[in-house]
């Protein structure tokens, strides 16, 4: 056959071969050419061992660069503001939101979203005040589009963050209201599409203390939220503070025998309810905060979308304790802590600054 | 004149370069200088799980980028839990490779389950499986295995289908030329079927990257051609000899129908290779009913002449090994790609083999094809294999 010196022969036989070239090329690219690599192994956050060549996808046993923000930071950061007093005796408390629309963060590890934001993080700062200070606080929308702040709590229609839509760009607006009345409360942004603009991270938590105060505690801030990072107005991930499973690779230290008191508030979007389930003890809970008194001795509490509330418990006993969603699905998504409980009793102090 | 010839063959060869010149510059112009020219939206990432394996206490899942951007894959998540898992060679894509990802998972027999994996724009890409089951282990048992199931669908059915030869042999030119056009009705409905096979894997399975629709036109057609051509040379090339003509056209009917065996024990090999047992066992019983008629196929053309035992035997094992071979690719490196590829190269080569039969039945005397046994022969073959798959 003269077929390799024919022109015919010649398409013939390099169609072939281009045909074969792409079969394989396709075919075989699965195997791994990493073989001869020594494989490394992994425990994982769910006990099983892995073993790879190749890169480990794992949300908790990430051990790469910390992330841009950090929850253990947040939870125990509370903004007092700038503090002076009017001629009337009354404490003034003055702070500065800023609000932006463009940043990408690192919500879960590796993985990176646009969030929406007050002063730079999701939630925003923890603002804190005693019932009956005057609250004033500076807003200027530095993002693309309108924002406002809407907090929860007592005050005149105007500075209900509803009305008045603050221009992108850095148009600026001045809440002002008396702090009441006392208790755990959400503010958050309330410009239309009001979901996205809630479940993008413009929201943060305002506590509102009583004169008195309360007793002594170690006290801390959960804000129980999620990330829809697919826009299918549904989460992809669940949190107590922004990153998902953190708190279970970086337990919460706690002394046993002390006060623990948790500023819990629900800023869930797209789901109905979400809950907080607390292991090996159970707590007093005071719905919105706003009673001395508590609603419940429990270990689970259930909130709809903008509840909170405040949980006092104690440990008697040291060691680690879980915390999540007794809803599952949250906690399997991310939505998963612990508290690891230390024997020593250190006297430690408290008080508003 | 010499020189003249020889400007002449440069100014060609200069003028063939110059469009291919201009084009590259362009190109170069896009990518370079000019990318700002086109850059409007935003490229999505895309990938597209192309396989899911359930082994001991772990769950394998293959992963190609099919998107038009590098990607990084940084969780996986299993019915749309997020799991801890491995991902190798790395978790970077570019365009059109593939990376394993293993997920220690403890899955429960038949129950369906969900794959996802989230890429690092949070975007979750997803595949389901109707019910888990073991992927079989790779070993020579299943080497073994995979042959003889080979045997079951490829060889034997085919020679049972031999066996009619003589049947035929002693029939009537119009009985004869019925049960032609019978095969020539079977094997273009196997063809069809094959292109609608391809087609769903396809679809299922590719993302718009791939343009499966396109694939399977192109590989059928060239399949086609490139059987049609060579077929027409052995043809042409023994066409001298009367005795040997028949045997050409029912050899190239053999190597027709091989190629479609060979997406035939693909099917069944991924099936088993995929967990799917049901569906293998219906393949199987599918397949071996399918494959008698193909015997019948070869042995028509071969009727006229003496017979030849020996020739139609090893024409019966060309149609029929190519089955264990379909099996151990279709079991062991198994990917939508090439099923796809194989079931087109296979509905190429049955198209070709109806063509052949049909030239086969005009050269017999008959200029056209409106006679009574031609018409009702394809037809009745299609009937008949609507029927058989309806039932099995």
């Amino acid at each position: 056959m003269n077929l390799v010196k024919t022109m015919k022969g010649k398409m013939l036989i390099s169609l072939i071969a281009v045909s074969v070239a792409s079969v394989i090329y396709f075919t075989f690219l699965v195997v791994n050419i990493n073989a001869a690599e020594q494989p490394r192994t992994f425990l994982t956050h769910s006990g099983a061992l892995i073993q790879t060549t190749g890169d480990i996808l794992d949300p908790v046993g990430y051990a790469g660069k910390p992330l841009e923000f950090n929850p253990d930071e947040y939870m125990r950061e509370f903004s007092y503001g700038r503090v002076s007093k009017l001629p009337d005796g009354t404490t003034l408390r003055e702070f500065t939101i800023i609000a932006e629309d463009d940043k990408i963060m690192e919500i879960s590890p590796g993985v990176f979203f646009n969030v929406w934001i007050y002063n730079g993080t999701v939630p925003g700062p923890t603002i804190r005040a005693t019932e009956g200070d005057l609250v004033r606080v500076k807003f200027i929308n530095n993002g693309q589009m309108p924002h406002t702040i809407h907090f929860h709590g007592i005050h005149k229609s105007e500075m209900d963050g509803v009305f008045e839509s603050v221009g992108q760009g850095g148009g600026q607006f001045t809440y002002e209201f008396v702090a009441g009345p006392v208790g755990v409360h959400p503010y958050h942004c309330h410009v239309m599409p009001l979901e996205e603009h809630i479940s993008r991270g413009l929201y943060g938590v305002y506590i509102v203390d009583p004169k008195e105060g309360r007793p002594p505690a170690d006290e801390m801030v959960m804000t129980l939220n999620g990330f829809d990072t697919d826009f299918d107005t549904e989460n992809n991930f669940y949190a107590a503070n922004t990153i998902p499973f953190y708190y279970q690779h970086h337990p919460i230290q706690i002394n046993a025998n002390e006060l623990i008191r948790v500023y819990v508030v629900n800023m869930l979007e797209f789901d109905q309810i979400n809950n907080l389930h607390l292991h090996g003890n159970l707590f007093d809970y005071y719905p919105t905060g706003t009673s001395r008194l508590p609603s419940i001795y429990t270990d689970v509490v259930t909130f709809s979308q903008g509840e909170r509330g405040i949980m006092e418990f104690n440990y008697a006993y040291p060691g680690k304790y879980l915390f999540h969603a007794h809803k599952t699905e949250f906690a399997e998504k991310g939505w998963t802590g612990l508290f690891l409980v230390k024997d020593s009793v250190e006297s430690k102090e408290y008080g508003e600054k | 004149m010499e020189e003249i010839k020889k400007a002449s063959k440069a100014k060609l060869v200069v003028s063939g370069i110059i469009p291919i010149l201009i084009l590259a510059g362009m190109i170069g112009y896009i990518f370079g200088p000019g990318s700002a020219l086109l850059d409007f939206g935003t490229p999505l990432p895309e990938i597209t799980i192309e396989k899911i394996e359930f082994l001991d206490s772990k769950i394998v899942a293959t992963v190609r980028n099919t998107g038009p951007i590098d990607v990084e894959v940084v969780q996986a998540d299993v019915n749309d839990r997020i799991q801890p898992a491995a991902i190798e060679p790395d978790k970077n894509l570019t365009r059109f490779e593939t990376a394993k990802v293993i997920i220690p998972f403890q899955w429960n027999n038949a129950e369906p389950y969900e794959i996802g994996l989230t890429l690092s724009d949070g975007t979750r890409f997803a595949k389901s499986v109707d019910a888990a089951a073991h992927a079989p282990e790779q070993s020579l048992e299943l080497v073994a295995y995979f042959a003889v199931i080979g045997t079951y669908v490829g060889i034997i059915p085919v020679m049972i289908g031999l066996l009619w030869f003589p049947f035929i042999a002693r029939m009537s030119k119009n009985k004869y030329k019925f049960f032609l056009a019978l095969t020539a009705g079977l094997l273009l409905f196997l063809g069809i079927d094959a292109i609608e096979e391809g087609l769903g894997i396809s679809s299922e399975n590719f993302a718009g990257a791939f343009n499966g629709t396109l694939l399977v036109t192109t590989v059928v057609v060239i399949s086609f051609l490139g059987l049609y051509y060579t077929s027409e040379k052995l043809v042409n090339r023994y066409a001298t000899s009367t005795m040997a003509k028949p045997v050409v056209i029912a050899l190239m009917i053999s190597i027709g129908i091989g190629l479609h065996n060979l997406g035939e024990g693909l099917a069944i090999g991924a099936a088993i290779g995929l967990g799917a047992i049901a569906l293998s066992k219906f393949l199987i019983v599918g397949f071996t009913i399918h494959n008698t008629t193909e015997g019948l196929a070869i042995a028509a053309p071969m009727a006229r002449v003496k017979p030849m035992i020996g020739k139609l035997a090893a024409m019966g094992m060309i149609a029929g090994t190519p089955a264990i071979f379909g099996a151990w690719i279709g079991g062991f490196i198994y990917s939508p790609f090439t099923a796809v590829v194989f079931l087109s190269i296979g509905a190429g080569a049955i198209f070709q083999v109806v063509v052949s039969i049909i030239k086969w039945i005009r050269q017999d005397g008959e200029k056209t094809l409106s006679n009574a046994a031609v018409v009702s022969g394809i037809a009745v073959g299609m009937l008949v294999m609507y029927l058989t798959s309806i039932l099995v």
